[in-house]
């Protein structure tokens, strides 16, 4: 990890203890975003981070913006702290100044805005100050920015409990601009499922972490349950689904290249399974319960891993790049990802 | 143990491995081009003497040893590239495999001076190869337990006992034998040492064994009154489980254990197009995630090899993960063939031989070089439950 990377855990590390408890993740889920959370992270030039010096931010690039969001995944912080972050980041491309609050992301089609506007399962939709519609106008991003005002909200939720909301306008609020390079849409969508994949990392490794605690604590049959081989083994398969993500992530951020990205998020949601079952397994019924904080974390994995195209799309895109090639072609096509080392 | 600890630090490929990774595929396309590497029909290791021997020609085997032994003293990671390269290529290494990735380099680490003389030019010069002489009819996954014996006798030792599962014992020259050379009450892996046999030597009787694949790869390997000279023995009298312990840190985290399935996967992609259903897509899509991030585990490992340090958490992370990996992708690349309906009426005729192969195969992935539960239980003490 390099220095800048250290630091920028460190503070994120630093600021969710301060100012996030347990009691702030429950409310969340009666539609209350941790209001002080937010703000502190606001003072700290946390939204900025994607935004370039020259525009006033922080010029931070994906890997450090991950520094900052595998802990903030680790510690199940709700609310629309990556969307407001890449959201500014978007504006500041489109050559638009930060905003004030927090920022509700939608990815559509350009075809969903003509008339009417109905937008689905927006995390925060309804709570958010601005929401940014990313919309695919023939591969490049057109952002359309809106005040959350704008919108007709209807609430829903996700399987974490966090608003994900349905939007309405009699048509499409706010002022638009393209981004102009070739690709930003899939650009655009492809940082976004990368920074949640962090958020799901993080989470695998404090559920992974909880979960060789317990296995110590708890005893069964007279001895800790960690001494029975059967949880031995089980949490050992789950060390190598950490090891594997993490490490694909981090090459993945480097270079964000197409093929690696897309394998990163496919990996991560391999984890997040694995993760989700081991760890209830050898949590037994406690687990289960909704008071323990497991829970916290491993229903933000079930609702992470359908967002920004999802894992499945992700994984689609990831034969797509490869389904062409010849039997010869194949290897080379493999050490060309962009993997770290690869010379 | 938290997981903040199970992180690995992304490597720097030297170079020089560029250039090298160039000239080896140079090779393979020439050896393509004339002939000698058709397309595989089979998964493993293949054996060729003579492909050993050209491989030799170019100074690809024992990369890494010292040039007094015939090497290049290049890095781990150079002799990364190059076996990835010939791995994926299908190029049969089986006749220098072992003696390249852990015979050599155990003599280097513990051998004598005669020993590497003797020994390594000709592994160099992919003149002779070893088999590894550790498992035994009840000595399995509980090594520490083997029962062949040597006693000191005039001028060496004489070993009695049977190996088992010993690959290529019957096309090989030498085996490293793990056998028990004293007895040490209450310290069981106390006593065990490593000894050189010569497999032409009077009393060595080797039997084919037949895999489920139909394939003689592996031997049983009899041992009666096989004469040794002192100068057989490896490093220290009742110091073998030790060298044996570094030997197996090879031999894990290598890309042999992730690419085994690799030819099955190429010649699928070889067949199918972007008119693949999606479920089909998602499928692949998901195993070369798997095998992306395998490849980024081993390079990292192998650069922790090259820094000197000893990863045997991750190497065993990895052996552990690849070899589930490529029993998966046997299974997925099953599954799509099956969906899409590719080998039907004589279509994809390489493809089917190939997952026939493949599937018989693939039971042995998970037990050789020591078996997933038995790595499991490595991984679980490297974080902190045993
Ligand atoms: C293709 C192939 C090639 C091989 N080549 C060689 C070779 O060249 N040289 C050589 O020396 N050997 C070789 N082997 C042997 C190999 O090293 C052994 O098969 C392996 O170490 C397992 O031993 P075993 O087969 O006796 O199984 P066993 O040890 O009898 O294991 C049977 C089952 O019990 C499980 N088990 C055993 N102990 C435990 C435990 N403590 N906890 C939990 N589960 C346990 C195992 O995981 C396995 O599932 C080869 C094997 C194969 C399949």
């Amino acid at each position: 990890m390099s220095d800048n990377q250290q630091f920028f855990r460190d503070t994120a590390e630093r600021i969710l203890a301060d100012r996030l408890e347990q009691k702030h993740i429950v409310a969340a889920e009666s539609r209350v975003l941790p209001g002080e959370l937010f703000a502190t992270l606001a003072e700290n030039g946390i939204f900025l981070m994607l935004v370039p010096e020259e525009q006033g931010g922080i010029g931070a690039s994906v890997a450090e913006a991950l520094a900052i969001l595998k802990p903030a995944g680790s510690a199940a912080a709700p609310g629309p702290l990556l969307e407001t972050m890449l959201g500014n980041g978007l504006l500041a491309q489109a050559g638009v100044a930060p905003v004030e609050g927090t920022i509700a992301l939608a990815f559509v089609g350009a075809d969903e805005l003509a008339g009417a506007v109905t937008l689905h399962d927006v995390g925060w939709g309804g709570l958010a100050d601005h929401v940014l519609v990313v919309a695919d106008d023939a591969g490049r991003a057109r952002l359309t920015l809106s005040a959350g005002a704008d919108w007709l909200a209807t609430p829903g939720e996700g399987a974490a409990g966090e608003p994900s909301d349905r939007l309405s306008a009699p048509s499409l609020p706010g002022a638009s601009a393209v981004l102009d390079a070739a690709g930003s849409y899939a650009d655009a969508l492809r940082r976004a499922a990368l920074l949640r994949a962090g958020q799901q990392l993080g989470a695998i490794e404090w559920s992974f972490t909880r979960s060789i605690d317990y296995t110590g604590e708890r005893s069964q049959f007279g001895k800790p349950i960690a001494k029975f081989q059967v949880i031995q083994q089980m949490l050992a398969e789950l060390a190598g689904h950490v090891l594997a993500a993490s490490t694909l992530l981090d090459a993945a951020a480097v270079g964000l290249s197409e093929t690696l990205v897309a394998a990163a998020i496919s990996r991560v949601g391999d984890a997040a399974d694995s993760a989700i079952a081991i760890c209830h397994q050898v949590h037994g019924a406690i687990g289960y319960s909704k008071e323990y904080a497991l829970n916290y974390r491993t229903r933000r994995l079930m609702a992470w891993r359908a967002d920004f195209g999802g894992v499945e799309y992700w994984r689609g895109a990831l034969a797509r790049g490869f389904i062409t090639a010849t039997r010869e072609q194949f290897w080379p096509a493999v050490s060309d990802a962009g993997l770290q080392g690869a010379a | 143990m938290s997981a903040a600890n199970l992180r690995l630090d992304l490597p720097d490929m030297p170079e020089a491995a560029a250039q090298l990774r160039l000239d080896v595929r140079a090779f393979i396309d020439e050896e393509r081009k004339a002939g000698r590497l058709p397309p595989p029909e089979r998964v493993g290791l293949g054996f060729s003497q003579e492909m050993t021997k050209r491989i030799a020609a170019r100074g690809w085997i024992g990369l890494t040893w010292p040039k007094k032994y015939g090497g290049q003293e290049r890095s781990a990671l150079e002799r990364y590239v190059v076996t990835e390269e010939l791995l994926a290529a299908a190029v049969p290494v089986g006749a220098h495999w072992v003696a390249d990735r852990q015979s050599g380099p155990v003599l280097l680490k513990f051998g004598t001076e005669e020993q590497r003389q003797e020994y390594l030019p000709r592994i160099v010069a992919g003149e002779c190869g070893f088999c590894i002489g550790m498992s035994e009819p009840e000595s399995g996954s509980d090594l520490a337990s083997l029962k062949s014996r040597a006693q000191k006798v005039d001028g060496g030792w004489k070993i009695n006992g049977r190996k088992i599962w010993t690959t290529n014992a019957h096309r090989v020259h030498y085996m490293i034998a793990l056998v028990r050379t004293s007895v040490v009450e209450g310290a069981r892996h106390a006593g065990i040492s490593q000894l050189i046999i010569d497999l032409q030597a009077p009393g060595v009787t080797i039997s084919p064994i037949i895999s489920m694949a139909g394939e003689h790869d592996f031997n049983e390997v009899l041992l009666e009154d096989v004469f040794v000279p002192d100068k057989a023995l490896i490093g220290q009298e009742g110091n073998g489980w030790n060298q044996v312990s570094a030997e197996l840190a090879y031999e894990r985290s290598g890309p042999e254990r992730w690419l085994s399935s690799f030819r099955l996967i190429a010649e699928l992609i070889d067949v199918l197009g972007p008119d693949a259903r999606p479920s089909s897509q998602e499928e692949l899509g998901r195993l070369l995630s798997h095998l992306l991030a395998l490849r980024q585990l081993s390079m990292s490992v192998a650069s922790m090899i090259q820094q000197g340090q000893t990863p045997n958490l991750e190497a065993a992370i990895v052996k552990d993960l690849g070899t589930k990996f490529e029993q998966e992708a046997v299974r997925v690349v099953r599954n799509i063939v099956s969906a899409e309906n590719l080998t039907a009426h004589g279509r994809a005729d390489r493809l089917k031989a190939l997952l026939i192969h493949a599937q018989q195969y693939s039971p042995a992935f998970t037990i050789r070089g020591g078996t997933n539960e038995i790595l499991r239980g490595i991984i679980a003490k490297g974080i902190g439950l045993r």
